[in-house]
């Protein structure tokens, strides 16, 4: 071959491999700058924010949905006449002048003017035809039943980069599920910025939220905050909180705090409103701690419904202190029916002595006392009991009667519901089911956390509370026709190392129909000035809730 | 002579065949952007429509607004309760008796 073929040949094949190499670099090695560049050129970036889950109550009734609202913008450099338009805008925004004025005075392309407008307000500026103003369309929350359980639902605030996230309650606990995954989409669109039918890059982890269907059922959850709402205002309480609980499953049907607040008007309040008292507080229970434990004792064997009480014939002097019953009426020979009916503490005493330290703690936390029930509810606290080494002989003795032991009230409603249960003690569970963004519904099984006492004791327990019912100091407000086991509670409050003399803790506890229970439930009225007992306040709220709600599931009187 | 021009021409009739095709069709597709644009605000303002429409049927299926509106329109609480028992009806008896 001429070396001229050669020559050109070689060159040829030189070009040729020089055009592949830069082939391979620009489509191989810069192929993701390019896609992102090409990208940015004829595609336009949209964020999807996932639409948020919605929370429905047993019945199907979105307690917690979604709504359309606005984020009103504007571009001041579009915007001629900013001191009319300023006038104009405050008026429609209902914000004033002033601050519309330095928002739009900015020297930016776009400044917010106000978040969470209404779709009529949206109207009312686009009738303007103010050039330069925008809206930018977001869902928030839409609270139709506005207060309505609203400590066991929580709030959906702002984190930090501005975008929403829930606080509290369920929206706290189940943020990450009821959020679901933000995305964007690139639209392909022409140089006058028109979409070109194409094929959409989609970011494939876009996710909308899950929804919770919550065991709440809303009629009896409606009631309760009534009646609740109804018995602070009419005992002078400061506050109060009612919780009801199947206690087969575990299931809470209705959960109630007052004062109350509205979740969609949260950015007005203080925060210290929106934790729900009923996880997150922690109170000496007083009598309703009784019958634990008695359950506890009889499960030990240390005592039996028949045995009698020898030190219950008058007060009683534990080193420094001298411990007395509610009413400083003392009964010779009492056995352990006539102390719970009577919430003889002396009584509660000698069989807190009997039973001993080592052996009440144990009970106790196999009742869950010092332990989480693990709620699903943001925020639950477990307030622990003492050490072995801190309990001195007086310490031992008001624990009989429920003093000097804290607990939420929802670790007192758990435990007692073990009675009603037949000795089992069942997880607490708001959400009874998820459903996903595409319809499939996963059930969450009610779930046993122990079983602190047998079949057997957990009958005559509840035998001993129906007595206490019909023959305790409540008896005046009991339903007639119907087996309700319950107990009455006034709870001293401890401030500052002494218990308060002039306040208490007003609580009812129980649970119907006794022989076949369809509901657990704790009243608690926290300082009621107008009475300060149990049996006088909380009793006569507890009663009259188990009427409506045992009117409400059909169930017919057993007397 | 013939048959090398047949096999000439095809290819280059195909060609301009598909080079009249994609012309067509990329003028269809690029001028539906604006179909394409006006369709997607028409869903979005139907979606909307459906959300302020849920949210009006959801203020209204509320009990608290069910509540006020039947307390305006003079109901009451009922005080008291009439419990049929099972025992005691009529029917129950006759068949009781039946058997």
């Amino acid at each position: 071959m001429n070396w001229r073929y050669r020559f050109v040949f070689s060159l040829l094949l030189l070009m040729f491999v020089a055009i592949l190499g830069r082939l391979f670099y620009w489509q191989v090695v810069r192929a993701s700058d390019l896609y992102i560049l090409a990208q940015s050129q004829y595609g336009k970036v949209l964020q999807i924010t996932p639409k948020r889950g919605e929370m429905r109550t047993l019945d199907g009734f979105p307690i917690a949905a979604n709504k359309v609202s606005y984020l009103v913008f504007a571009n001041p450099r579009q915007i001629k006449d900013k001191k009319e338009v300023s006038k104009i805008i405050s008026k429609v925004l209902d914000i004033d002048v002033a601050s519309i004025s330095a928002q739009l005075e900015l020297p930016r392309f776009w400044v917010p003017l106000k978040h969470d407008a209404d779709f009529k307000t949206k109207k009312a500026i686009e009738s303007l035809e103010i050039a330069g103003i925008g809206f930018e369309e977001k869902y928030t929350r839409l609270y139709a039943e506005a207060s309505m359980a609203a400590h066991l639902l929580g709030i959906v605030g702002k984190n930090d980069e501005g975008k929403d996230k829930g606080y509290f309650g369920l929206e706290g606990y189940y943020d990450r599920l009821l959020g679901g995954k933000e995305g964007y989409i690139v639209k392909i669109q022409d140089a006058l910025g028109r979409p070109i039918l194409s094929k959409n890059s989609e970011n494939k982890t876009y996710v909308d939220g899950s929804s919770l269907i919550l065991g709440i059922e809303r009629p009896i959850q409606f009631m309760v905050e009534k009646k609740l709402k109804e018995g602070v205002e009419m005992y002078g309480a400061d506050s109060g909180m009612i919780g009801v609980m199947n206690p087969e499953t575990g299931r809470i049907i209705a959960m109630a705090s007052y004062p109350a607040f509205n979740p969609g008007e949260y950015s007005l309040l203080s925060e210290d409103i929106f934790v729900n008292p009923f996880v997150s507080s922690g109170y000496e229970p007083g009598s309703t701690l009784k019958p634990i434990v008695m359950a506890v004792a009889f499960e030990e064997g240390v005592v039996d419904p028949d045995t009698k009480c020898p030190i219950c014939d008058g007060p009683l002097t534990i080193g420094e202190y001298e411990i007395r019953t509610w009413n400083d009426e003392y009964r010779k020979g009492s056995n352990m029916v006539d102390i719970i009916v009577h919430s003889d503490n002396i009584g509660m005493v000698y069989v807190a002595q009997k039973l001993g330290v080592d052996r009440m703690i144990s009970s106790l936390t196999k009742f869950g006392i010092g332990n989480l029930t693990y709620i699903d509810s943001q925020g639950e606290i477990a307030p622990s009991l003492k050490a072995r080494e801190a309990w001195y002989p007086v310490d031992l003795a008001t624990s009989g009667f429920g003093q000097g032991i804290s607990v939420t009230p929802i670790g007192l409603l758990t435990a007692f519901s073990a009675i009603a249960n037949s000795g089992k003690m069942m997880q607490p569970q708001i959400v009874a089911a998820v459903e996903s963004p595409t319809g499939e519904v996963s059930r969450i099984e009610p779930k046993a956390l122990g079983t602190p006492i047998s079949e057997a004791t957990a009958k005559v327990m509840t035998e001993i509370l129906v007595t206490a019912v019909n023959k305790g100091e409540a008896q005046w407000a009991r339903l007639k026709g119907y087996r309700i086991a319950g107990k009455t509670g006034t709870a001293s409050i401890p401030v500052k190392g002494h218990y308060d003399p002039s306040s208490t803790i007003a609580s009812f506890i129980g649970f119907a129909p006794a022989d076949n229970p369809k509901f657990a439930m704790l009243v608690i009225l926290n300082k009621p000035t107008v009475a300060i007992f149990g049996a006088e306040t909380a009793a006569p709220i507890f009663f009259s809730i188990s009427r409506d709600i045992l009117s409400y599931y059909e169930i017919p009187p057993s007397e | 002579m013939k048959k090398s021009i047949l096999i000439i021409s095809l290819p280059v009739i195909a060609i301009i065949f598909l080079a009249v095709a994609q012309t067509v069709l990329s003028n269809v597709l690029s001028t539906s952007g604006v179909e394409v644009s006006k369709i997607s605000s028409e869903i979005e303002f139907y979606k909307t429509e459906n959300l302020l429409l849920k949210e009006k049927l959801y203020r209204q299926e509320s009990l608290e607004n069910v509540a006020s509106r039947a307390s305006e329109l003079g109901f009451v609480k009922s005080k008291h309760q009439l419990i049929i028992s099972p025992t005691r009806t009529v029917l129950t008896r006759i068949l009781s008796e039946i058997k």
